[in-house]
């Protein structure tokens, strides 16, 4: 105790301080170094393979030329017209969802969302392969994979309503009374009072709807099934990394890495402030 | 300007639980009507069955004479101002009262002059621009209204919408919802859980508990013959003494015998008394504060001992412990005791008290039903 | 189990405390249990109950209902039409026609397929024009199963909307006959964007699941009650039937089974419980880590809040896929890691990160930790900024130190809130996929359950290994289906628990 008075409070803050920092810095060694890696790696030209060295030997832009050269051009284009198609969409149903789970107490509602919740208890994978057979009699499959993604991705998104439902939920209900008894109609309310008061919900959802499919390998691979043109980002760079190729294309796989990241990494700082208010709004509340 | 009536009105939630029961009201044109009751006895969800945001369960409810049940909010030709005021946050104050008029595509300039003028009568010409973040709650209560105030809406309803102020802003405000009753000559209801605002307030008060409607009347008549126990406890502050003791009758006449002493009923309630031909029995006497009295004499003295003086600056409140422990609250104006007298009242002085036989009220202890009604 | 009152309860020692609240948390288990199976017969007893109701109520329509009534029996709409309502008429008219209409020209055929699904098989025909043999393509058991089963939903939504046509039909005639007047289709029309607006909200999302969620699901689950695989795809091989419970006989039976000798409920067993474990680790080691770097970052008197914060966010926005793979091949045999480490000299053999089932599971625990605690930041971030200051305040007046604050406040405020949060990461982990597949792919390989149902690795999650069994060599779909109806079953059962014990799940409206 008297131990403790001798050396006082704000000695002992400091000294915590310094661990923190100290923490804090290793900390975000521990987060940067891969993706410096990555960097680093696609600039390296004397070895297309691991080494065990970081700093590249010789520098160059061999691995984005043939990354040019390659299917990736295609594959990105694939990406990105799903993430585009899948940021509106996505977040029309989303919104259409988790604002009438909300805001409206019709007889259904209570079954819905315990229909839903159960339903989201199947492991989605399941479903893959019956809509792959239904896309491929559609023609939706391989090198049509396309338009056949952005169909699924965006049909059962209305399953992911609980964080934007959740937001909404903070809005006070009173609003919405407020505008009725002022003589809107609940689609006014909606438009004129809800949406001008959801900006961060609805650039979270925009957001995260627009970077799943920069991630989406699984169901983007089955539904290619092998046909290059229909690869996305994902799955194209993937078959880079497999047993026959990643000796050869384990440094374009890094030129592909950073090419993909760093648009989308932009994007995502620059719309940092709303991603945060997202998740603290919506997310643990859903 | 509409009359508003309700019908049987009911509320049963989902999970089966009785919020209203079998409501029946007849508002009159102009009146300004007030719902009040402790929380949860149902006064704002029958607000909000008129204002139809909340489904009727069962029963009608009439505007001008029309069933409005199953029309829209917006349909029914109703204001509304809400206790935590619903201001829309990204409108300007402008905006937010102009909104119901841009609904019904009124042109623009007719718009600025309504807006401004409901500005001008609630002193908020000055905020127009401003958005609701930047006010203070006095300001943000007038807004509400200034929002209410621009429709012509046949009644105006309003839920507790003084509750959020503090306890100075709120008599001020109190008085300006007098005054812009005045001004808008139209039909109000009124929620809230204070008694006070309801007397200084109502045309009519409403009290309600449990869902129930425990009174309907002006203010002067529930405070003067409370129909029951609850109505009798609820109005006025401090709240009534309600002492069990029994009422005795000897011939024409009748005496209360709290705490071993005896008081005569005297004035009207001994003559209503004798109209009903009550007979002696046990009851529950109920004495409002500022009706007992320090001192009494022989037979009408009831000992006391004082264990709390609160000083309220034009009357003291006592609180007195009878012989058997008894609370009983006695209010005295600070005028009526000079210097000596007020220095007496400390805490462990005793005293006596008594109060006067026309003051009485009396509740069959079983019913909790006033004897005279 | 001794139950104590409240006062009992306080009285006791904190062991005793704790070993009374586990006790009542898995005594209260098989009454949650309970309460389910309870009120699965209610809702029986409840629809049978609405069935007779419903029966009663249409009879009765027919018998009090005028002419117009009558014929809406048969020609839907027909009352709507004729009482003016001509926009509602004409809707429910064409919903019938459409059906006839689908069930003359396909419903019923496919619906009569259901029960054999397909009689004839693909067969090699003589083709005269040609001169070869060429297949004939017959029945298609997978176009049998998939249209039986929407043509099942088509007379479901029929039997519905045909209710409703002689609900309205009883409605009308109520309001008619009070002398009061029927909603006009402009009133129809407007309330779709007031008081029905729901309806118009939901139309489109709801259409989404129900074709793309809730069909597939049906048809999987009735998958796993037929033989449909590689060989048997119904179509251009082999047709597949009907096998009753068969897969899932041997999906739980002890004998038999994948091709390492080991048999598929061991096998099960086993990436049950590894699938467990890990959902458990990467929930937990994410959830108090997060919320330790979370409250470091928070801390009063640490700057650069930001610049730490936009560090960690910035991981979230590269995509899983990069960072997972380029980490996964950073730990190989022959990766970044083990050839620095091995050229500094510091050992000798490449570390078996990926090839060791203790390190792979170790590794992939860890990995995760990488990927999860950003996110987690980011959330508990806001709520410890919730927590009212003044509870801090009259803590620290009390006497608590830094790790009592923490244990008496922080950690149960953010139990309490992120109660569901817990919940549906730890589902959500055990469906993690991406995290397990683009790492490991399962690895290292377990040969005694290797063969039949794809490679199963050590680090195979339930997940990968059904997608290991649907894209492997024989494309066992109906054994993916037992396994995907196993996964729900767990998930299903744990959740069911823990929503009986949390409080914040319960009631909804305690958020608004």
């Amino acid at each position: 105790m008297n131990n403790k008075h001798h050396m006082g409070l704000r000695t002992l803050n400091r000294v915590s301080n310094t661990a923190i920092y100290i923490l804090l810095i290793v900390i975000s060694i521990i987060w940067l170094i891969p993706f410096i890696f990555i960097v680093l790696q696609s600039f390296r030209v004397e070895s297309t393979y691991q080494v065990g060295y970081v700093i590249p030997h010789q520098w160059g832009w061999q691995n984005y030329i043939n990354l040019w050269n390659s299917d990736f051009k295609r594959w990105y284009l694939n990406t990105f017209i799903i993430a585009l198609a899948a940021a509106v969409l996505v977040t029309v149903i989303q919104l259409c969802m988790s604002y009438t789970l909300s805001r409206f107490r019709f007889k259904l509602r209570g079954p819905l969302m315990r229909f839903m919740l159960i339903l989201g208890m199947f492991p989605g994978m399941l479903t893959m392969i019956i809509l792959y057979r239904v896309l491929s009699d559609l023609g939706l499959t391989q090198a049509n994979a396309v338009p056949g993604l952005i169909l699924v991705s965006v049909a059962s998104s209305g399953m992911g309503y609980y964080v934007s439902k959740g937001f909404f939920d903070t809005i006070p209900k009173s609003l919405d009374e407020a505008a009725r008894v002022d003589g809107a109609t609940r689609a006014q309310v909606l438009y004129k009072i809800i949406l001008p008061l959801s900006k961060p919900i609805v650039i979270y959802t925009i957001l995260t709807a627009f970077m799943g499919p920069w991630g989406d390998y699984v169901f983007a691979r089955y539904v290619a099934m092998g046909t290059s043109a229909g690869y996305n980002v994902a799955v194209g760079m993937y078959s880079w990394l497999t047993n026959d190729q990643i000796a050869r294309m384990y440094t374009t796989f890094c030129a592909g890495g950073v090419i993909v990241a760093v648009p989308v990494t932009i994007l995502f700082l620059c719309l940092q402030k709303y991603y945060v208010e997202g998740v603290t709004g919506g997310a643990v509340k859903g | 300007m509409a009359s508003v009536k309700l019908t049987k009105v009911k509320k049963i939630y989902d999970n089966k639980v009785v919020a209203v029961h079998d409501f029946d009201l007849d508002i009159h044109d102009k009146e300004f009507v007030v719902f009040v009751g402790p929380s949860g006895c149902g006064k704002s969800t029958t607000l909000r069955m008129i204002a139809g945001l909340e489904d009727i369960s069962e029963g009608t409810v009439e505007i001008d004479g029309e069933v409005v049940n199953d029309l829209q909010p917006k349909d029914r030709g109703i204001a509304m101002v809400f206790q935590n005021y619903a201001l829309y946050p990204h409108m300007s104050v402008y905006d937010n009262i102009a909104f119901s008029l841009r609904l019904q595509k009124v042109p623009e300039d007719v718009v600025y002059e309504r807006v401004t003028n409901a500005a001008e009568i609630l002193g908020i010409t000055e905020y127009l621009m401003r958005k609701p973040r930047a006010l203070s709650g006095g300001q943000r209560q007038r807004v509400a209204i200034g929002r209410a105030m621009v429709r012509d809406s046949k009644v105006f309803l309003m839920d507790e919408p003084l509750s959020n102020l503090d306890a100075k802003l709120r008599n001020q405000m109190r008085a300006e919802i007098i005054l812009l009753r005045q001004k808008l000559d139209t039909t109000f209801i009124y929620v809230t859980h204070d008694q006070t605002e309801a007397m200084t307030l109502g045309d009519r008060i409403v009290i309600m508990k449990d869902g129930y409607i425990m009174q309907v009347g002006t203010p002067t008549e529930v405070f003067e013959m409370p129909e029951n126990l609850f109505v009798a406890e609820f109005i006025g502050a401090p709240k009534m003494n309600i002492i069990k003791t029994s009422l005795v009758r000897e011939g024409d006449k009748y005496f209360v015998t709290p705490f071993g002493a005896k008081i005569p009923v005297t004035g009207e309630k001994g003559k209503k008394l004798l109209e009903k031909d009550v007979k002696s029995k046990d009851i529950l006497l109920g004495v409002r504060p500022e009706h007992m009295v320090l001192g009494g004499d022989g037979q009408a003295a009831i000992g006391c001992t004082l264990v709390v003086n609160e000083m309220m600056g034009s009357e003291f409140h006592l609180h007195v412990d009878t012989a058997d422990g008894t609370r009983l609250i006695v209010r005295v104006p600070t005028l009526d005791l000079d210097a000596a007298g007020r220095s007496a009242l400390t805490a462990g002085q005793k005293l006596n008290v008594t109060f006067e036989g026309k003051a009485m009220h009396f509740f069959d202890p079983e019913t909790e039903k006033n004897l005279l009604v | 189990m001794k139950q104590y009152s409240d006062l009992e309860y306080l009285r006791l020692s904190k062991g005793q405390k704790f070993t009374y609240k586990l006790g009542s948390f898995f005594a209260a288990i098989p009454r949650g249990i309970g309460h389910f199976f309870a009120n699965i017969g209610k809702y029986i007893k409840n629809g049978v109950m609405g069935v007779g109701r419903e029966l009663g109520d249409i009879g009765s329509t027919f018998v009090h209902g005028d002419w117009k009534t009558k014929t809406s029996f048969v020609v839907m709409g027909f009352g709507n039409l004729a009482r003016g309502q001509i926009l509602r008429g004409l809707l429910f008219l064409l919903f019938e026609a459409v059906f006839i209409i689908y069930m003359i020209f396909g419903g019923a055929h496919w619906l009569s397929m259901l029960p054999s699904l397909g009689k004839v098989g693909p067969s090699s025909e003589y083709n005269a024009i040609l001169d070869t043999y060429t297949t004939v393509y017959n029945d298609n058991s997978f176009k049998i199963l998939l249209y039986g089963v929407l043509t099942i939903f088509f007379i479901i939504a029929f039997i519905y909307t045909w209710r409703v046509n002689v609900k309205q039909n009883k409605i009308a005639e109520q309001i008619l006959k009070s002398g009061k007047k029927l909603k006009a289709d402009k009133d129809d029309l407007r309330s779709m964007v007031d008081e029905n607006f729901h309806a118009t909200l939901l139309a489109l999302p709801m259409t989404g699941i129900l074709v793309f969620t809730v069909l597939p699901i049906v048809f999987m689950i009735l998958v796993a009650f037929t033989n449909y695989d590689g060989s048997h795809n119904g179509y251009s091989n082999n047709l597949f039937t009907w096998v009753g419970l068969n897969n899932f006989n041997t999906m739980l039976s002890w004998t038999g089974g994948t091709g390492g000798g080991q048999s598929y409920s061991a096998t099960f067993g086993e990436i049950l419980a590894w699938t467990l474990i890990w959902a458990f680790l990467a929930t937990f080691t994410n959830y108090f880590l997060g919320m330790g770097v979370a409250m470091m970052i928070n801390k009063k008197g640490i700057h650069l809040k930001k610049v730490w914060r936009t560090i960690l966010v910035m991981t979230i926005a590269i995509p899983q896929f990069i960072s997972l793979l380029y980490v996964s091949k950073m730990f190989a045999r022959n990766g970044l890691i083990n050839l620095s480490l091995m050229d500094l000299g510091w050992i000798k053999q490449p570390l078996p990160f990926w090839e060791d089932a203790t390190w792979a599971r170790v590794t992939v625990v860890l990995i995760n930790i990488w990927i999860g605690i950003p996110h987690l930041m980011l959330i508990t971030t806001g709520i410890l900024m919730n927590i009212p200051a003044d509870l801090y305040e009259s803590a620290r007046i009390d006497g608590a130190n830094a790790w009592q604050q923490y244990r008496k406040i922080t950690l149960p405020y953010m139990l309490f809130i992120t109660g569901p949060y817990l919940l549906t990461s730890f589902t959500g982990n055990m469906n993690n996929f991406n995290v397990i597949y683009l790492l490991t792919g399962g690895a290292p390989t377990n040969p005694a359950a290797s063969g039949a149902a794809g490679s199963v690795g050590y680090t195979d999650l339930l997940i990968t290994w059904l997608f290991k069994i649907t894209t492997g060599a024989d494309s066992q779909y109906y054994l993916a289906s037992v396994v995907g109806i196993m996964v729900f079953v767990v998930v299903a059962f744990i959740s069911l628990v823990v929503y009986n014990v949390l409080p914040s799940i319960k009631n909804e409206e305690d958020y608004q």
